[in-house]
């Protein structure tokens, strides 16, 4: 063994004074990791830097390695993940600290630093027995870090002279990039050659645009000159703050129509801190943890509900009034705590999307940026390439916030495309959204089978063959990853209680014959989650040879099956269970209308509409006994776009339709879940992956039911049971819509349904109210949800078909998994969402409708509406001088008219394309109509209308430029 | 009362090694294999296994004819018939005494083993049992000799003889069994004035010189000397006898009345007693006494 | 599982050890006169010390004409983890320590020898950094040695725990309390390394069985390193203690 048996002691204190000693060894087998060394014993696959690396910066006309410090990974990760710098050398007590501080970038650097072609060396100088420092007593961390950092580079300079004889003299350099005075000061004085960033990257020749990337980063305190924000208070005096109750910490949200207010959840109050103006927010961004403190309770104010957005044109590094904010207090329960931010504990700053803003100073480089997040304010960048840039999609990271900027400082990451681009417009959703989206790498796809895979014969033996069966699946009409196929045949025995029985089967893409554990497809496909579905485009969870080849179920073809298989009696009561691992071959894929055909069409009588028959009685008495144990039936809108099939632009929306054979597959797959749950949960009782659906909060119906109550409808919340029956009997015969509407909205006071480990939970919890039943898991989709492909191995380990392995059987691994994959979830839904809103915009780019709507929600100065054609929600805006909000009654009264939840109006669809990055549609009222307000449904009377001049000089604008936009795509192609 | 107590760390404790011109045997540590089986035959701290014969514990091989034993560096008191023990009475028992002699098992003293006053061949009648606590009770140290040895390899002893019985007046010293040499005699009057007794168990007795020969019939007056104070250089002796072994023992060196008269020579260039107990002390006297039993093999 | 960076992405554990690398060990036979045997050892920061009274005569309740009764008793002083606390023996923890210490040593002593007797015991733990149960088998064969009392063979323990690099499995030999304290599964094991039998196996957590085999071959291997070890300290201490006999004494 051959290490240094040198022990050294690092003492750390706690908050209790511990005294904490460890021990620390030192060794002499580190290697140095240069071509140039002669002394290290490398082997050929460690030496990672160049023995002759070529200098790109005009300031230095000799070779060299550069050594960072702390503070140049932390602020320009950009600059260095840029192919440009090489021949860098990180050091631990580098790797450390960035560790500590930002995990983000460490990841990021991990990756630079995992790239062979980069030629990052990593050098373990902390434990190297050479350039270790003991920190000395009274010495700050930071200086001792320096020092360390300083002892490397001189080390690094000493060590690689002692090879000076082999390479003639001409051996590289060390030069320290750091941007801390100090320190640069320091190391000077000891004869390093040291350098700031900024310097050494403005002298770099042959990489336009690395200069870009420079973070502008200063130290936000310092700038105390001309400073707009009051000082944030140091770490120390925010800890102490905390511990004496003075302060309290929280996570500052941004609210998305005020730039000028936020809100901070706080453990200790019941509302959250209302935080306004620009001292009151005190540059936190949305998401950062902030250090609040309350103001005193004359102060307090109630949020105000006004639409305040940031000016258009750039007014430089000043404050305007805020006298705005201060509304007026009405009625005392209506104030919140209002406080302000003294400090920030964690930035939670991301890189942001958007699109820069035009400057009025053309050639100039500083340009403020505008992000597609409402929540976030704008950033100031400096950029020479602006021309191009301006009519971009950019990523720009922030880097700072000093006292003296009205807006934060950040820089130019890259582009992601032309704005209005689809491509470009996909991308800024996935970005916003986390969707991991990039193609899969190499070491995925050497992961998967040859294209032209057959099943091997020894893995059929392994299995049931149910080729033989007539199986078939349903789809919606397009479906490529069809990952469910059913089948059904009477039995010749009868039940015990004397009636006829059914075999039924639920066959599931085996996902994980091929997808192993712990390789990197499976790894991959853990990180995606799920397959994330957009309206033209989809981000697969694996890669397209699995998703729609290999596992895909299709017609007429072998595949590899998971299959679920009961003996029912024809009551569908399930009279036994099994799983096993099978071979299939689907007779038919079929899409639900095809299904419905074949079993409408009473002349046919072969195999497959017979077995679909039988499907669908079981699937309805199936679906009574899971209403009358209390199911709900929920509803939300869903729109369907016809694409067109060259530009993938929507031409057509209409709601999705729902036919008895959707809810056919849909019952059986719940009864496959359930089946599934039931068994892993008994096997794995704390590792089995689980998704419950916790009891809604009884407060959060309370809106939703004074609206139902102002229909006529008491329901009755308390148990999913009753809540369903009540659901059931609100119906109006002339209303066929308003039963869908009210479910709608009781979907939305509920809360989502989540994975979960079965070790976390006790076994009520385990309940999904929404199915009423007291266990459930996914296990019926693995090729689109990663929760599937776990409860597949559990399954499999549990039926003897697959071996178990250890991670499966981990309790924290399954903790951070379903945390992820509910994130992931969640992330999905909202970027579906956003796609949708994304295709209607594009939709309703150069038209206009007129549509029947209902009245949602009533809100203080606006109607919440939908429109059941297109699922589509939005705002009507009614003008307080014409408007009365009633707030006991959730009512908007204007003379005789009386605006409620349920009512019915009509409204004009409108797309706003004013704002570029927030394109939206706009609602207008017709009827009933409302003079001043309404809309005037001819277009004769338009030309004439008085009041609409502003807006109709708007929509000219809109016309213009779009017309102008589709000018331009046309040239280009 | 005040006094001057030093503590010093570890880092600055004193090496007690002392420099000795013997060569290192070969050592065999437990479960070292010693030699394939054949023809040997297994002793103490060996065992067979696998055809081989191991080491059972950490020492030096010794083989007679073909009897391999291996001797650990120190062990518990393993008695052999006729050596001479310094023990302590545990109990009292039915017409036997148990005794401590620092072997594994209690030792034994039969009440037959004893002279009784009134003659050896006298009978033990069960008035003498009655009183056997007079004679010796819990508590009080003898001397004695190991009689025979029983077959779980506890010791049956004797005190037949007008060396051996009751120790009244004196400092007991434990030290490892292994550091005593094994003499023909372990009673010594030693010229600077005290007597000492080296069990062969480990147990060192320092007295005072007894008044020459002490007369068989005058019983009352050995009482009566018994319990006559010890005079202050008689003690001082004593101390410095009893500092002079610890020092000896400190460094691992055999123990017998000519190392411990030149240790009690070497002693006298400190005036004080106490001075014996600081390691450099010791560590000096333990060196020159070497040095001084060197000469003596060498003459 | 893959949670805390145990080992970072150069092959180093946090202390700058190598997966496969023991704590320095230093440790000393005979530190006390009165007890038959003593030793005193250290692996990393965990320090103990063991003192062996006998083989004695055994109690008349516990005594057993089969063999030597063994006595352990585990202690750990109130200054030895980084919070004082006081800890009164025969506390639960000690307790099952105690039975596990006996178990281990059990193994190896060769009790058939002694009938009647007793062998008692006493570990008493300074520090505790991590493995304090290896550290006291290992002192305990010491002073077990050092009082001469006839063993098979060495017993050695050490702990083995596992971490991941670049997502593949490596387990890490002889854990620090950091290590142990960041979770993951302990393997603790007891063995005679030269004869390859196992005397006593623990595990904290749940492990995998894919996982076991690695694991454990790992700790097996830290015993053999252990035992060479103690082994060289024994000899250094019969070396300097022997110097003084003479050789034959028959």
């Amino acid at each position: 063994m051959q290490w240094t048996t040198k022990t050294f002691l690092t003492k750390t204190k706690r908050g209790n004074v511990l005294k904490i000693v460890r021990e620390h060894y030192l060794r002499d087998d580190l290697l140095c990791g240069s071509a140039v060394c002669n002394i290290c014993p490398h082997k050929d696959d460690e030496i990672v830097l160049d023995n002759k690396p070529e200098s790109i910066c005009k300031l230095f006309d000799f070779e060299h390695y550069l050594v960072l410090d702390t503070n140049v990974v932390l602020h320009q990760i950009d600059v260095l993940e840029e192919n440009a710098l090489k021949n860098i050398i990180i050091l631990q007590t580098v790797l450390e600290e960035v560790k500590h501080q930002n995990t983000a970038i460490f990841q990021r650097l991990l990756e630079i630093v995992g790239n062979k072609n980069r030629k990052f060396y990593s050098f373990v100088n902390e434990h190297h027995k050479d350039t270790y420092v003991e920190r000395n007593p009274h010495e700050k961390q930071n200086d001792r870090n320096d020092r360390a950092i300083r002892r490397a580079a001189s080390w690094y300079a000493s060590h690689l002279l002692l090879s000076k004889s082999d390479f003639d003299g001409k051996i590289p350099q060390i030069i320290l990039l750091t941007d801390d005075e100090n320190n640069r000061k320091i190391a000077q004085k000891e004869g390093i050659v040291c350098c700031t960033v900024k310097e050494y990257v403005e002298n770099i020749t042959g990489f336009a645009g690395l200069v870009d990337k420079l973070s502008k980063n200063v130290i936000p305190e310092t700038c105390s000159k001309d400073a707009l924000y009051p000082a944030h208070l140091t770490p120390s005096q925010i800890h102490s703050g905390i511990r004496g109750g003075k302060l309290y910490q929280g996570t500052f949200h941004a609210s998305r129509d005020n730039f000028l207010e936020g809100t901070a959840v706080v453990s200790s109050f019941d509302k959250p801190i209302l935080l306004q103006g620009h001292s009151g927010i005190n540059r936190a961004i949305d998401g950062d943890i902030v250090a609040i403190e309350i103001l005193p309770k004359e102060e307090w104010r109630k949020p105000s509900d006004i639409v305040l957005e940031d000016k258009a044109d750039d007014p430089g590094d000043t404050l305007e009034e805020e006298a705005l904010l201060n509304t007026k207090v009405d009625s005392e329960d209506e104030i919140t705590p209002t406080g302000k931010v003294v400090g920030i504990i964690r930035r939670k700053w991301r890189q942001y999307c958007g699109i820069l803003l035009p400057s009025k100073f053309p050639g100039a480089t500083r340009h403020l940026f505008t992000p597609a997040e409402k929540r976030i304010p704008r950033v100031r960048i400096e950029t020479r390439q602006s021309d191009i840039l301006i009519s971009q999609r950019i990523l720009v990271a922030l880097d700072s916030w000093p006292r003296n900027s009205r807006y934060p400082l950040g820089h130019f990451v890259r582009s992601l495309g032309p704005i209005g681009d689809k491509d470009a417009e996909n991308e800024v959703i996935l970005l916003e959204h986390d969707v991991p989206h990039a193609r899969f790498s190499e070491a995925v796809l050497a992961c998967l089978p040859p294209d032209d895979f057959k099943i091997p014969e020894e893995e059929i033996k392994k299995r049931v063959d149910l080729r033989s069966i007539c199986i078939c699946s349903v789809d919606p009409p397009g479906c490529t990853d069809i990952d469910d196929a059913l089948h059904a045949r009477p039995l010749p025995g009868l039940s015990p209680d004397g009636l006829k029985t059914y075999e039924v089967g639920v066959h599931i893409a085996d996902v994980t014959y091929f997808v192993r554990p712990n390789t990197a497809l499976d790894k991959e496909a853990a990180a995606r989650s799920t397959t994330v579905y957009l309206v033209d485009r989809r981000i697969d969870m694996v890669p397209g040879l699995l998703s729609s080849n290999l596992c895909s179920l299709r017609g007429g073809e072998e595949r590899l099956a998971f299959s679920c298989v009961w003996v029912v009696d024809e009551n569908a009561n399930v009279l036994s269970t099994k799983f096993h691992k099978s071979v299939i071959k689907s007779s038919s894929a079929m899409t639900y209308e095809e299904a419905q055909i074949a079993i409408d069409d009473s002349t046919r009588n072969d195999e497959i509409a017979s077995s679909l028959r039988t499907l669908n009685s079981l699937a309805k008495k199936l679906k009574q006994k899971r209403l009358d144990n209390g199911a709900l039936l929920l509803a939300s809108p869903e729109i369907r776009f016809q694409v067109d099939s060259e530009t993938h632009d929507p031409i057509e929306v209409q709601a999705k339709k729902i036919m008895d054979t959707n809810s056919m597959v849909e019952e059986f797959m719940l009864l496959a879940n359930v089946s599934v749950a039931e068994r892993v949960a008994t096997d794995y009782p704390r590792c089995a992956l689980l998704r419950r659906h916790p009891s809604p909060q009884p407060h959060s119906f309370d809106t939703f039911l004074k609206a139902a109550r102002q229909q006529g409808f008491e329901l009755d919340v308390s148990t999913n049971k009753s809540f369903s029956k009540s659901l059931n009997e609100a119906v109006i015969p002339d209303r066929p819509f308003f039963n869908t509407l009210l479910r709608i909205m009781a979907t939305r006071c509920m809360q989502q349904a989540v994975y979960f480990p079965s070790g976390s939970r006790t076994q009520e919890e385990f309940y999904h109210y929404g199915l009423a039943c007291p266990i459930y898991t996914h296990f019926t989709s693995p090729i689109r949800r990663y929760a599937d492909v776990i409860v597949h191995r559990l399954l499999a380990a549990s039926i003897g078909a697959d071996v178990s392995h250890a991670s499966l059987l981990d309790t924290k691994a399954a903790d951070a998994l379903c945390d992820n994959l509910n994130y992931r979830h969640r992330q999905a839904q909202y970027a579906g969402r956003a796609s949708v809103a994304l295709n209607t915009h594009i939709l309703f780019k150069n038209r206009e409708e007129i549509e029947s709507a209902v009245v949602l929600a009533v809100k203080r100065n606006a109607l919440q509406v939908l429109i059941p054609k297109y699922g589509l929600e939005g705002p009507i805006y009614l003008p307080s001088d014409k408007f009365r909000y009633n707030e006991e009654e959730h009512v908007q009264i204007c003379g005789d008219v009386i605006l409620r939840t349920f009512d019915e109006l009509t409204v004009r669809l409108t797309l706003d394309s004013s704002n570029l990055q927030h394109r939206k549609l706009v609602f207008q009222l017709v009827k009933p109509s409302i003079p001043g307000v309404s809309y005037i449904a001819d277009e004769q009377v338009e030309k004439m209308e008085i009041e609409e001049i502003d807006k109709k000089e708007n929509e000219k604008k809109r016309k213009e430029s779009t017309g102008g936009k589709n000018k331009k795509k046309k040239s280009k192609k | 009362m005040t006094g001057h107590v030093s503590i010093r760390l570890a880092s600055e404790r004193v090496n007690h090694c002392v420099p000795c011109p013997n060569e290192l045997p070969r050592f065999y540590t437990p479960g070292e294999v010693i030699t394939g089986m054949q023809d040997f035959m297994r002793g103490h701290g060996t065992y067979a296994e696998d055809d081989s014969l191991k080491s059972s514990v950490a020492g030096v091989m010794q083989k007679v004819n073909k009897l391999i034993c291996v001797r650990p560096l120190k062990s518990r008191y393993v008695g052999e018939i006729g050596d001479v023990i310094v023990g302590r009475v545990l109990e009292v028992q039915q017409k036997r005494w148990k005794v401590e002699t620092n072997s594994r098992l209690d030792s034994i003293l039969q009440l037959s083993s004893v002279n009784l006053p009134g003659g050896e061949l006298r009978r033990r009648s069960a008035e003498d049992e009655q009183m056997m606590r007079k004679h010796l009770q819990e508590g009080d140290l003898i001397s004695a000799e190991v009689q025979s040895v029983f077959s779980d390899g506890s010791l049956s002893l004797h005190t037949r003889s007008l060396k051996y019985g009751k120790l009244s007046q004196g400092v007991l010293v434990k030290v490892f069994p292994s550091l005593i040499k094994r003499r023909k005699n372990h009673f010594h009057n030693l010229p600077c004035g005290v007597s000492i007794i080296i069990g062969n168990n480990g147990y060192i007795w320092i007295s005072p010189h007894k008044q020459d020969i002490i007369l068989e019939d005058n019983h009352d007056e050995i009482e009566n000397y018994d319990l006559q104070a010890v005079k202050r250089s008689d003690r001082e002796i004593i101390a410095r006898v009893k500092n002079c072994i610890s020092a000896l023992v400190a460094s691992k060196m055999m123990l017998d009345d000519t190392s411990i008269m030149f240790a009690f020579e070497q002693s006298l260039k400190y005036d004080n007693v106490k001075e014996l107990l600081d390691p450099e002390a010791m560590l000096d006297i333990a060196f020159l006494t070497q040095h001084m039993l060197n000469d003596i093999t060498e003459d | 599982m893959p949670g805390p960076d145990l080992l970072s992405s150069q092959g180093l554990r946090l202390d700058g050890r190598r997966p496969n690398e023991l704590r320095r060990i230093r440790c000393k036979l005979g530190v006390f006169t009165q007890p038959d045997g003593s030793a005193y050892l250290e692996q990393g920061n965990t320090k103990v010390l063991a003192a062996v009274y006998g083989p004695h005569q055994a109690s008349k309740s516990k005594s057993s004409s089969e063999g030597v009764v063994v006595n352990c008793q585990y202690s750990m002083a109130t200054f030895s983890t980084g919070e004082r606390k006081n800890r009164p023996r025969g506390d639960r923890k000690s307790q099952e320590m105690s039975m596990h210490l006996r178990q281990a040593l059990t193994a190896a002593i060769k009790t058939e020898m002694y009938p009647r007797s007793q062998i008692d015991i006493y570990v008493e733990v300074l520090q505790a950094d991590g493995g304090a149960y290896c550290a006291s088998v290992n002192a305990s064969t010491l002073a077990l040695i050092d009082a001469g009392i006839p063993l098979k063979a060495y017993v050695c323990s050490c702990s083995a725990s596992m971490a991941y690099k670049d997502g593949v499995p490596e387990p890490l030999l002889d854990v620090g309390h950091v290590e142990e304290a960041a979770g993951g599964v302990t393997l603790t094991v007891a063995s005679l390394p030269s004869t390859g039998s196992i005397a006593l196996l623990e595990l904290s957590h749940r492990l995998h069985s894919d996982y076991f085999e690695t694991v454990l071959s790992r700790a097996m291997q830290g015993c053999r390193d252990i035992e060479i070890i103690l082994d060289k300290a024994v000899r250094e201490h019969l070396a300097e203690g022997w110097t003084k006999q003479d050789v034959i004494t028959i």
